[in-house]
């Protein structure tokens, strides 16, 4: 009998967004060493080659784009028609920000829901298209947050945003159903990436320690969000639509 | 922008009813708390195009301090 867990995305084609570095880097890297080809869309053509020269074997591909202009991610059509057709996505793109209700400025949340939010359904709308979207089916990831249902003083924009894409994956679940595309969500709290490195040299150091206390198991390591991913692009999970898989080390019991 | 202008910006940021001037200790001010920071480092980033992180800000006591880490050029008048 066959061991159901190797391969596991054995000549399907996955895009991963935010393919640069951190947590879209890993995912990326995982994915190859389960048989996948990828599509690693980013911002910095350098950085996602770095990410290319991780990879295990496979036809992989780079593809630059900044998501929080539309016209750049309907300019990626052709691209992702000509790899395709995908099985998979992990939208891992986005951005953190730390601001207290009466710093509130509209401007600035507009463009951040447009980062952490409209940007991911925008390409979702493109790949699940019959043209890019493989015609069996397949399964779409957002990488959220814990922020959006265990949130913190000075985290509302972000935590607003991250709420509003848990609440999308709801609705996209719905819809893309008939499709056999499962849509599904992952929240993680503080996972060791760049961004994390960034966040806590700016805070005091008290408050750094704090939150690496509330982490009981510890601080989340990328490959745990990957392995993760993994499963639910795989068909092991070809069940599970709509759902939001927190992984917090303990941190929303604290 | 002036320092008088600066002062009365900051009574506004920290909603304190503390009457401020360039000596006033901002760590002695009930209302500077870690919010009161990120809302400080926001308005920095918004009025005068320079970033900070809430460590560096965490060094600052007196308005002068906070005056000169943004750098008194940004001021127009000594």
């Amino acid at each position: 009998m066959s061991n159901r867990w190797t391969n596991l995305l054995q000549n399907k084609t996955i895009i991963v967004t935010g393919a640069s570095s951190g947590i879209g880097r890993e995912c990326a890297i995982q994915c190859s060493k389960q048989g996948a080809n990828l599509i690693l869309v980013g911002r910095n053509p350098e950085k996602l080659r770095v990410t290319l020269e991780h990879l295990d074997a496979g036809k992989h591909n780079i593809v630059t784009c900044d998501l929080s202009e539309p016209e750049q991610i309907a300019a990626i059509n052709d691209e992702l028609i000509r790899y395709g057709p995908v099985q998979g996505l992990v939208h891992c793109a986005g951005r953190q920000k730390a601001l207290p209700l009466k710093a509130f400025d509209m401007n600035e949340f507009d463009n951040l829901f447009r980062i952490n939010v409209s940007s991911g359904i925008e390409l979702t709308r493109i790949v699940s298209s019959p043209k890019a979207f493989d015609k069996d089916g397949g399964s779409i990831i957002f990488i959220s947050s814990i922020s959006a249902v265990k949130t913190e003083k000075g985290k509302l924009e972000y935590s607003a945003t991250k709420a509003a894409l848990n609440s999308a994956v709801k609705t996209i679940a719905l819809e893309l159903a008939a499709k056999s595309i499962r849509v599904n969500a992952i929240s993680p709290a503080m996972v060791k990436t760049p961004m994390l490195d960034s966040l806590f040299s700016e805070l005091p150091k008290d408050a750094a320690e704090k939150i690496n206390e509330r982490h009981l198991l510890g601080i989340i390591d990328p490959i745990e969000i990957a392995d993760l991913s993994v499963f639910l692009l795989s068909d092991l999970s070809k069940k599970i639509t709509g759902s939001n898989f927190i992984i917090d080390s303990g941190y929303s019991l604290t | 922008m002036t320092r008088q202008q600066l002062l009365t910006e900051l009574k506004g940021l920290l909603e304190t009813e503390t009457e401020l001037t360039v000596e006033s200790n901002l760590k002695e001010l009930e209302e500077y708390d870690s919010l009161s920071v990120l809302s400080l480092l926001a308005y920095i980033h918004r009025t005068f195009d320079k970033q900070f992180s809430a460590r560096q800000l965490n060094n600052i006591d007196t308005v002068q301090s906070l005056i000169d880490l943004i750098g008194a050029d940004s001021f127009n008048e000594q």
